[in-house]
């Protein structure tokens, strides 16, 4: 199983410099745009992110490859980064958090956009954060069922439970919307 | 089925209209600078090969896991099996099936058996 960052991580580990930036920029989009959406709030992404770069810069003199693929191991260690800060926060329902306006539309984005993507993002913070890792994971990051299984621990046929149920939830909560979804 | 994928079609038209969170540059700087901050304090000397085992220990047993929380869950564990012991010391002892004084005794079944030997 060829690894793609696999070098580049034994490079980090060794105190290469350019390797890190590699991984950084191949990496650091996505992650971030999944933490965004699991978290609601862009700063809170941007220090999960951090957390999760600490945690690979720590492990990476220690990388084995070829015993899991690296890209599955740093969105295990994102996801996880995210459900504890999800913990940690408690009471504050996660509607208030996913309301903070820090997405920055372009100047070219209408009212409408805006406030779509409001209500999107309001109920995608209403799911359970499993089937909403699960949605997220197959969206933003593209990847199949077996890696996104994979990825939070679960049998292919358990994710696909899980993603049938979050979509269905989100088409429920956003079903006055069906216009602007394109129904 | 045509449901489920007429819900994930909604979904994945839904979740395109949020704007991209794209990291600002300063945010990979930021991640670079930390890696940066990483390196210098990695540990050297005798220890750090001692660190690092425990480290490696504590990923097999609690992949990504900090190092306090596989050393907790170990000393939950084994105070709990140590408490158990002390508590309960005579359980064991009560239930055991059979000793070597009472050994059980047996019987050829086959008489053939029986003439062979």
């Amino acid at each position: 199983m060829h690894d793609p960052d696999a070098e580049d991580v034994a490079g980090a580990g060794r105190g290469d410099r350019a390797a890190a930036a590699r991984l950084i920029a191949r990496h650091s989009p996505k992650l971030l745009t999944v933490a965004r959406r699991m978290l609601g709030g862009q700063a809170e992404a941007e220090d999960a992110v951090q957390d999760v770069f600490l945690k690979l810069w720590t492990h990476a003199a220690r990388w084995q490859p070829g015993k899991a693929k690296f890209e599955t191991w740093l969105y295990r260690v994102t996801l996880n980064a995210c459900y504890d800060r999800l913990r940690r926060r408690g009471t504050e329902p996660l509607e208030a958090a996913a309301a903070v306006p820090d997405d920055r539309p372009g100047p070219d984005a209408g009212l409408d956009d805006v406030v779509l993507a409001r209500q999107v993002e309001a109920a995608l913070g209403e799911l359970p954060e499993r089937q909403r890792a699960a949605i997220l994971l197959c969206h933003f990051r593209d990847c199949g069922n077996v890696d996104a299984a994979e990825i939070m621990g679960l049998s292919v046929e358990a994710l696909e439970s899980l993603l049938a149920r979050g979509r269905r939830a989100l088409r429920g909560r956003l079903a006055h919307l069906k216009d602007f979804a394109g129904e | 089925m045509i449901n489920d994928r007429s819900d994930a079609a909604f979904a994945d038209r839904a979740l395109d209209r949020l704007p991209a969170a794209s990291p600002a540059p300063e945010f990979e700087a930021a991640l670079l600078a930390a890696y940066d901050g990483w390196q210098s304090r990695r540990p050297a000397g005798p220890w750090a090969g001692l660190q690092g085992a425990l480290r490696a220990f504590s990923d097999l047993v609690w992949p990504g896991a900090p190092l306090w929380a596989p050393a907790s869950a170990f000393a939950v564990a084994l105070l709990l099996g140590v408490g158990l012991g002390v508590m309960l010391p005579g359980i064991g002892g009560q239930r055991m099936p059979f000793s070597l004084e009472q050994t059980p005794g047996f019987t050829l079944i086959s008489p053939d058996l029986e003439e062979d030997l």
